[in-house]
């Protein structure tokens, strides 16, 4: 089951790769059509943190991870530091997690 | 640049340790896959039971972006065998074809300069991914310490960091949105790909700024 995820995903993201540098996909490819692409990871990603944070492990949060995720938020968007946001927000969980246990 | 394949090449061998991943799959993702939010994504995937056909579609949609890429660099490499073309697709990441567009763009036609760095990126997240993986069984217990959270936070970090316009936000917050209601009713196996999928319409409907 792991094994068929990675193989499909190495195959998927290869063929993605292979297919317009070596078929014609067009150099500028329809206005509406790059657009959506280019939104198109960071929707995905957004949407695997949505549940991560809003309703962790199947059941709504207690805020922990929400008041995390906000902390991670502001340090990014001022430092533009990934490592200094995962390590912010890493700790406020452990810190919420030890005082304010669930 | 190259420093930054470390920075999230170590976390992602800690993360998908941690996970419980053998060292043996995490290895195959970053040797066969090669692509950083796509395997951290898979990590998450897992631990949250998803099917193997969404997973892998998640993983394609995640990279449906670097047809753009390939398809910009194609020129550039019209005088080329089309088994050296597959090869060079292989190695195409967002880092390889910034640099490499940049390179052409100045007017430079040599071709070693995209191999040698996408080259390079490829090593150094194998090396950065076996580093982490080494580390990872070092960080006792996941929870207590929030290593959990760790996937998420660097999700959000990778998020905040694309943001170049206004409409993006609204695209990753419809998106998060989205994703957490169909998981709250229970859809959380197509949660992700169906909210992604949707999400970026909301940035069709936005008035046409340029790309940054």
């Amino acid at each position: 089951m792991t094994w068929l995820a990675i193989a499909a995903s190495a195959l998927a993201t290869y063929l993605v790769r292979a297919f317009a540098f070596t078929v014609a996909f067009p150099s500028t490819p329809p206005r509406r059509v790059a657009r959506y692409l280019d939104a198109l990871p960071a929707a995905i990603i957004a949407a695997l943190v949505g549940p991560a944070v809003l309703v962790p492990n199947g059941h709504p949060t207690h805020g922990h991870e929400l008041i995390a995720a906000l902390v991670v938020v502001a340090i990014v968007a001022r430092w533009r530091n990934l490592l200094a946001g995962v390590l912010g927000g890493v700790a406020v969980v452990a810190l919420l997690r030890l005082v304010l246990p669930a | 640049m190259l420093v930054s394949v470390m920075v999230v090449g170590i976390p992602f061998g800690i993360v998908a340790r941690q996970s419980g991943l053998s060292p043996v799959e995490i290895m195959a993702m970053s040797l066969f896959v090669f692509a950083g939010a796509s395997q951290f994504a898979m990590v998450q995937l897992f631990k949250d039971g998803v099917a193997w056909p969404l997973i892998a579609a998640t993983v394609l949609l995640i990279n449906l972006r670097h047809m753009l890429m390939a398809a910009a660099l194609r020129p550039y490499f019209a005088g080329v065998s089309t088994a050296r073309r597959l090869a060079a697709a292989f190695f195409l990441t967002d880092e390889a074809f910034a640099m490499a567009i940049g390179w052409f763009r100045r007017g430079r036609t040599e071709l070693s300069y995209y191999v040698t760095f996408a080259v390079s990126l490829y090593v150094l997240w194998n090396t950065a991914t076996v580093i982490g993986m080494l580390l990872g069984p070092t960080i006792g217990e996941p929870r207590r310490f929030g290593v959990d959270f760790a996937i998420t936070a660097t999700f959000i970090a990778i998020v905040v960091i694309g943001v170049r316009r206004r409409v993006d936000v609204a695209v990753a917050l419809t998106a998060a949105l989205v994703a957490s209601a169909l998981a709250y009713l229970g859809a959380s196996v197509i949660a992700v790909v169906a909210a992604g999928a949707l999400a970026p319409l909301v940035a069709l409907l936005s008035r046409d700024e340029e790309l940054a």
